[in-house]
C-alpha cells in the first residue's frame, strides 16, 4: 500500500464488502494489477485478508525485544545496587545475592518487555490517530470490509467493474 | 465417526488393506538401519553391564541402570501422555503426533521387566536398607517399596494399554492394518463389533485416568527410587518434579521420532511445518516449567537455610565436583534450549530438533546422575561418570527404539496420515 | 434453540448492553457502594486507633487481610489464563468470556493491592516500600519476600491493565461509530483514532501474540511469589517447595468458579446466551475439575510427606490442621475444593446453569478457607507449644472484607454497563463466512 502524489487525475474507489474472502479475492486481483492499494478496514485482523496482502512482518518484536533484555538487567542492577550500598549481612543471606535478585529481574523483564511491547505498537500503528479519514465509512468497525484503491481518471471504469464483479458497494471520491 | 461408516469398512477389510499391505514390500525391506542398531545397542549395553557386574563393579553398573531405567521409562511415559493430554482437549493439529506417540506404549513391557530386574541390584541401589531410620522402616523397607511401585506401574501400564486398545480401534477401523497384530485385532472386532460412541466416551475416561496415574504413579517412583536414596531429604515438589521431567522429555523423544520418521525416505510420513512448530513450543514451554520446578525448590530450600534441606542442595550445587555438573545439567537442560527455542524457524526445521532435543535428553540423563550420584559417591575428586555408564545407557536406547520399531512394524498404517480423519 | 450469530448480531447484542441503565441498576450499584463505604469506614477507624483493631496478634500475626489479598490475587490469574494463555493455544471457548475475565483480573488485582495498605496500619508509611532515592541512601531489602510482592503485584497489575485495554481497542472503535454526541466523543478518545486498517491489524496482532506470551510466565511469577511469601519462611506448613504450584492451581481453581459465578448471572442479565454458550462453561467447569484434581493432589503430596519426613514438628502440624482447633475449616476446605467439583465429571451437572453456579459458590468457599487453613493453621501451631495461640477475625476485619468484595463487584457492575463485556471483534473472529454457532 503505497502513498502515492496526489494530482487531479486520479479518483479513489472504496469498495465495501460484507465477506472476508470476497475481500481477499479482490485484493489479490488488484495486487496483480496496477492499480494502487490504498487502504483495506478490516472489523476483524482476518487471516485471510493478511495472506493476501502479504504484508512484511511487524517490527513490534523488536521492541518488546530490547524492552526485555533492558528490564532484566535493570531488574537485578537495581537490587544488587540497593543492597551494595550497606554491607549488611541480612537474614543470613549475603550481600549480594542471585538467588532470590532473579525474582526482581524475571518480573522487571517482563514489566520492560511490555512497555516495549507498548511503545512498538503505539509507534508502528502510528496510534493514538486523531485526524478523521475522509474517506472512512463507520461499518469498517462493525461488519463492513472495506477496499481503498486510487488509479487514473481513465481507469475508472474498469476499476470499477472490477469491484461490481465481486459485489461490492462502490463509493467514488474525485479528489483523492 | 458415525457406527455405520466403520462397519462399512470393517467389511471391505478382508481383501483391499492387507493386499495394499503385501504389494508394498519395498516397505518394510527399506528400514534396516532402525532395528539393526537397536540391536547394536542392546548387545553393547548389555554385554557392558554384565562384565561390569561380574567382573568390574557392580555398584557402579547397577547404578548406571537405575539411571537409564528412570530416564527411559520417563520418556515413555511422557511421550504417551502426549497422545492422553491431546485426545483430552480435543485437539485438532496433533492427530499423527498423538498416533506416533502411542508407539512409546509398546515400551511399557520392557520397562515393568526392567523394574522388575532392578530387585537384583538392591543391595547396591537401596543404601537405606539395614540402617536406623527411626521409624521409617515401615515405609522404607525393599520388599514394600518394590511391592507399591510394582502395582503402581502395573496401573499405569494397564491404562496405557486400554487406551491404546481403544484408541487402535479408530485407527485401525478406517485404515487396515497389515501387522499381525493389528490384524488379529481387527478379526476380533469383526466378531463383535464395538459401538463407535461407547469406544470414544471410554477412550476419554482412559485418557483421564492415564493422566491421574502418571502423575500420582511418577511422584511415587521419584520419591522412592530417586528421592529417598538420601532418606534424610525430602521436598514435597520432587514427585510433581519427577513427573514434570518425565513430560519434558517424552516431548523431545517424540519430536525425534516425528523428525526421524519425516527425514526417512522409507516411510509416507510427513508432517506440516505448523506441526512442528506447534509440538516445538510445546516442548519449549515444559522446558520451562521444569525449570520452574527446579528454581521453586531451590530458592525454598536457599532461603529457609535450614541444614536438614540445604546439605542435599549445597553438596550437588555448590561443592565440587558436582557443581560443575548441576552447571552442565542446567545450561543444556535449560538455557540453551532455552535460548536456541526462542526462534521460531528452528522449531520448524526437524533435523536442529533432533540435536536440541537429543541434547536435553542427555542432559536429563546427566541430572539423574546429579540427584543420585552423590548418594552413592561420597567425597570423590571428578564426578563418576565412564564410557561403561554410557554404554548401559545405550543399550536401553537400544530398547527404547527396538520397542518403538517393533510397534511400528506391527502397525505401519500409522505413517501413513489421512487428510480426512478428524479427532 | 440457538440463533445463527453474524457480525451486525454481535455488535447490536453488545451494544444493547450500553443502553441507559434502569432503576433496578442503580439500585445494585448503591447497594454496593454502601458496602464500599463500610469498608472505608472501617479501615478509616483503624488508621485512626491502630492495627491492633483487627484480630491478629500474637502469636497470629497475619490474617484475614493476608487470606484476602492471597484469595483476590488468585482471582486475578484465571482471567489472565483465560485471555492469554488460551489465546497461545488457539482454544476457541475462550473467546466469549475473555473480555469479562480480564476485567476481572483487573479489579481483583486493584482489590488485592490494597489489602498490603491495609495491613500496614500506618498506612503514611508505604513510600518506605518504593527505590526512593532518598538522603540516608536507605533502600528496601529486594531480597525480601515481601518486595517481591511489591515487584511482581506492580508489574501484575500494569501488565494486566494494558492489556485489557489494548485488547479493547477495536471494540472501543465499535462503540465510538455506533454512537452519537458525548458519547462518540468519550469513545473516540479512548479508542486512539482506530480505523481497523490493516496497516494497524498487522501491528495490533504481533502486539497482542506478545502481550499473551509474556502474561503467561507473569501469571505463573506472580503467584509463585505470593506463595513464597510463605514458603520462604522456616515455618512448618509454610515451608514446603510444593507451594508455588499449588498456589498457583488453587489461583486458578478459584479464578474460574468466579468466571463461573459472574458470568452466568451477566449472560442472563444481558442476553447473552448465544455468544456465551453453555459450552463454554462446560468448558470452564472441566478445568475446575482438572485444577481441583491438582489441589488435591497437593494436599495429598503435604500429608504425606509431614509423615515421610518423621519431623515431629511437621507431623504435629498436619495431625492439628485436621484434627485440631481448625479441623472444620480444613475439612471444609477439602470438601469444597477437591470432593465437590468431581461433580462436575457428570455432564448433565457441569451442563446445568445453577449446580453450575453453585458449586463454582463452594469453590469460592473452599478457597478462602484454603488460604484460613495455611496462614492462620500454621502460624498458630509452629514450634514452641507454650506459643501456640488461635485467631478469631473482628467485627473491623469483617467490614473490610465486606468493603473488598463490594468494591469488586461494584467495580465489575460498572464496567459491564459502560464498556463492551464481550470481546465483539474475537467472537467475530471465530465466526466462520456467514455466520455460525460459537463454542
Amino acid at each position: 500500500m503505497k502513498a502515492v502524489p496526489m494530482s487531479a487525475e486520479r479518483v479513489s474507489l472504496m469498495g465495501i464488502f460484507g465477506s472476508e474472502s470476497q475481500t481477499a479475492a479482490t485484493i489479490r486481483d488488484l495486487r496483480a494489477s496496477d492499480y494502487t492499494l490504498e487502504r483495506v478496514h478490516s472489523p476483524i485482523p482476518s487471516h485471510v485478508i493478511a495472506d493476501a496482502l502479504d504484508l512484511p512482518k511487524s517490527k513490534v518484536g523488536w521492541f518488546t525485544l530490547a524492552g526485555g533484555i533492558i528490564g532484566f538487567f535493570s531488574g537485578f542492577a537495581l537490587a544488587a545496587f540497593t543492597a551494595a550500598r550497606w554491607s549488611m549481612i541480612v537474614g543470613g543471606k549475603p550481600v549480594v545475592a542471585l538467588i532470590p535478585f532473579f525474582i526482581v529481574g524475571f518480573e522487571f523483564t517482563i514489566l520492560f518487555a511490555i512497555f516495549g511491547n507498548v511503545l512498538g505498537l503505539i509507534s508502528q500503528a502510528r496510534l493514538p490517530r486523531f485526524r478523521v479519514y475522509k474517506r472512512y465509512d463507520p461499518r469498517f468497525t462493525g461488519h463492513k470490509f472495506g477496499v481503498l484503491v486510487s488509479c487514473e481518471t481513465a481507469k475508472k471504469n474498469d476499476l470499477y467493474r472490477l469491484f461490481e464483479a465481486k459485489g461490492a458497494e462502490i463509493n467514488v471520491y474525485d479528489n483523492p | 465417526m458415525s457406527t455405520t461408516t466403520h462397519s462399512k469398512t470393517l467389511e471391505g477389510l478382508g481383501q483391499d488393506k492387507t493386499t495394499d499391505a503385501r504389494t508394498a514390500p519395498s516397505q518394510r525391506a527399506r528400514w534396516p538401519l532402525a532395528p539393526g542398531l537397536a540391536l547394536l545397542f542392546v548387545a553393547v549395553g548389555a554385554a557392558t553391564f554384565i562384565f561390569q557386574v561380574a567382573a568390574g563393579d557392580p555398584a557402579r553398573a547397577w547404578q548406571a541402570y537405575l539411571i537409564s531405567f528412570l530416564l527411559f521409562s520417563a520418556i515413555a511415559h511422557g511421550a504417551v501422555l502426549f497422545a492422553t493430554l491431546m485426545h483430552m482437549v480435543r485437539a485438532r493439529w496433533s492427530g499423527p503426533l498423538a498416533d506416533l506417540a502411542e508407539a512409546f506404549t509398546a515400551f511399557f513391557p520392557i520397562s515393568f521387566v526392567l523394574f522388575l530386574l532392578l530387585y537384583a541390584g538392591r543391595s547396591y541401589l537401596f543404601l537405606w536398607s539395614g540402617t536406623d531410620l527411626h521409624g521409617k522402616e515401615v515405609w522404607l523397607n525393599v520388599s514394600f517399596l518394590f511391592a507399591r511401585d510394582g502395582i503402581g506401574l502395573l496401573i499405569l501400564y494397564s491404562l496405557g494399554f486400554a487406551y491404546l486398545y481403544h484408541a487402535l480401534w479408530f485407527k485401525l477401523s478406517s485404515r487396515g492394518a497389515s501387522g499381525m497384530t493389528g490384524r488379529w485385532l481387527l478379526r476380533r472386532w469383526q466378531k463383535r463389533p464395538p459401538d463407535a460412541e461407547r469406544y470414544q466416551s471410554r477412550k476419554t475416561v482412559l485418557s483421564g485416568l492415564y493422566m491421574l496415574a502418571f502423575a500420582i504413579v511418577l511422584s511415587l517412583l521419584g520419591y522412592d527410587l530417586v528421592m529417598s536414596m538420601d532418606p534424610h531429604w525430602y521436598s514435597t515438589l520432587f514427585g510433581a518434579y519427577s513427573f514434570v521431567k518425565a513430560i519434558y522429555v517424552g516431548f523431545g523423544a517424540l519430536i525425534i521420532l516425528a523428525a526421524v520418521l519425516h527425514l526417512s525416505r522409507a516411510t509416507a510420513f510427513r508432517l506440516k511445518s505448523s506441526q512442528f512448530h506447534d509440538i516445538g513450543k510445546l516442548f519449549f514451554a515444559f522446558g520451562l516449567v521444569w525449570a520452574d520446578f527446579f528454581y521453586a525448590q531451590l530458592v525454598v530450600i536457599w532461603y529457609g537455610n535450614i541444614s536438614e534441606e540445604t546439605a542435599y542442595v549445597i553438596e550437588r550445587t555448590m561443592t565440587a565436583p558436582w557443581n560443575r555438573l548441576a552447571w552442565t545439567v542446567f545450561i543444556g537442560c535449560f538455557i540453551a534450549p532455552f535460548l536456541i527455542l526462542i526462534n521460531k524457524r528452528i522449531k520448524t526445521i526437524p533435523a536442529a530438533m533432533i540435536v536440541i532435543c537429543g541434547l536435553v535428553i542427555a542432559g536429563m540423563w546427566l541430572e539423574h546422575l546429579l540427584l543420585l550420584g552423590p548418594v552413592y559417591h561420597t567425597h570423590v575428586p571428578a564426578v563418576p561418570l565412564s564410557w561403561a555408564d554410557g554404554m548401559i545407557a545405550l543399550g536401553f536406547l537400544g530398547l527404547l527404539i527396538g520397542a518403538v520399531f517393533v510397534y511400528l512394524r506391527q502397525f505401519p498404517e500409522i505413517l501413513n496420515v489421512l487428510p480426512e480423519e478428524n479427532r | 434453540m440457538s440463533q445463527l450469530l453474524t457480525y451486525e448480531s454481535i455488535d447490536n447484542t453488545v451494544l444493547d448492553t450500553l443502553r441507559p441503565p434502569g432503576r433496578q441498576y442503580w439500585l445494585t450499584v448503591a447497594l454496593l457502594f454502601g458496602g464500599v463505604l463500610i469498608g472505608a469506614a472501617c479501615w478509616l477507624y483503624q488508621i485512626l486507633t491502630g492495627i491492633g483493631v483487627g484480630g491478629q496478634n500474637n502469636p497470629v500475626h497475619w490474617g484475614t487481610y493476608l487470606i484476602n489479598f492471597v484469595f483476590w490475587v488468585g482471582i486475578a490469574h484465571s482471567g489472565t489464563l483465560i485471555s492469554a494463555i488460551l489465546h497461545l493455544f488457539r482454544a476457541g471457548w475462550r473467546n466469549p468470556i475473555a473480555r469479562a475475565a480480564e476485567t476481572m483480573t483487573v479489579f481483583a488485582v486493584c482489590t488485592a493491592g490494597l489489602y498490603p495498605f491495609i495491613h500496614l496500619g500506618r498506612v503514611w508509611m508505604v513510600y518506605y516500600m518504593l527505590p526512593l532515592p532518598n538522603q540516608r541512601t536507605l533502600w528496601p531489602n529486594f531480597q525480601s519476600p515481601l518486595m517481591f510482592d511489591v515487584v511482581a503485584i506492580g508489574t501484575y497489575l500494569t501488565v494486566s491493565s494494558l492489556f485489557w485495554y489494548t485488547g479493547m481497542l477495536p471494540d472501543l472503535a465499535t462503540i465510538r461509530d455506533r454512537s452519537q454526541g458525548v458519547r462518540r466523543k468519550i469513545f473516540g478518545v479512548l479508542s486512539m483514532g482506530w480505523t481497523g486498517e490493516f496497516e494497524q491489524w498487522r501491528h495490533y496482532t504481533r502486539g497482542y501474540l506478545f502481550f499473551a506470551a509474556l502474561a503467561t510466565p507473569l501469571v505463573i511469577s506472580v503467584h509463585s511469589v505470593v506463595s513464597w511469601d510463605f514458603a520462604l519462611s522456616v515455618i512448618p506448613g509454610w515451608h514446603t517447595t510444593i507451594f508455588a504450584p499449588y498456589f498457583v492451581a488453587g489461583a486458578i481453581h478459584s479464578g474460574l468458579a468466579m468466571v463461573l459465578t459472574l458470568m452466568i448471572p451477566l449472560r442472563k442479565i444481558f442476553h447473552y446466551e448465544n455468544i456465551i454458550t453453555i459450552r463454554v462453561l462446560e468448558s470452564v467447569a472441566k478445568t475446575i475439575v482438572f485444577t481441583g484434581l491438582i489441589v488435591g493432589f497437593a494436599y495429598g503430596t503435604e500429608v504425606f510427606i509431614a509423615w515421610y519426613s518423621h519431623n515431629i514438628v511437621e507431623m504435629e502440624t498436619f495431625r492439628w490442621r485436621a484434627l485440631g482447633d481448625y479441623a472444620l475449616e480444613y475439612w471444609i476446605m477439602v470438601t469444597c475444593n477437591t470432593l465437590i467439583p468431581l461433580l462436575f465429571l457428570f455432564s448433565k451437572i457441569r451442563t446445568h446453569l445453577r449446580w453450575l453456579f453453585i458449586i463454582s459458590i463452594f469453590v469460592n468457599i473452599g478457597m478462602w478457607y484454603e488460604r484460613f487453613v495455611i496462614i492462620i493453621g500454621s502460624v498458630a501451631h509452629d514450634f514452641l507449644p507454650h506459643a501456640w495461640g488461635l485467631y478469631r477475625p473482628t467485627l473491623i476485619e469483617f467490614g473490610i472484607m465486606l468493603g473488598s468484595f463490594c468494591l469488586f463487584f461494584f467495580l465489575f457492575v460498572l464496567f459491564v454497563k459502560h464498556m463492551p463485556s464481550v470481546a465483539m471483534t474475537e467472537i467475530k473472529e471465530t465466526l466462520h463466512e456467514g455466520g455460525a454457532h460459537v463454542g
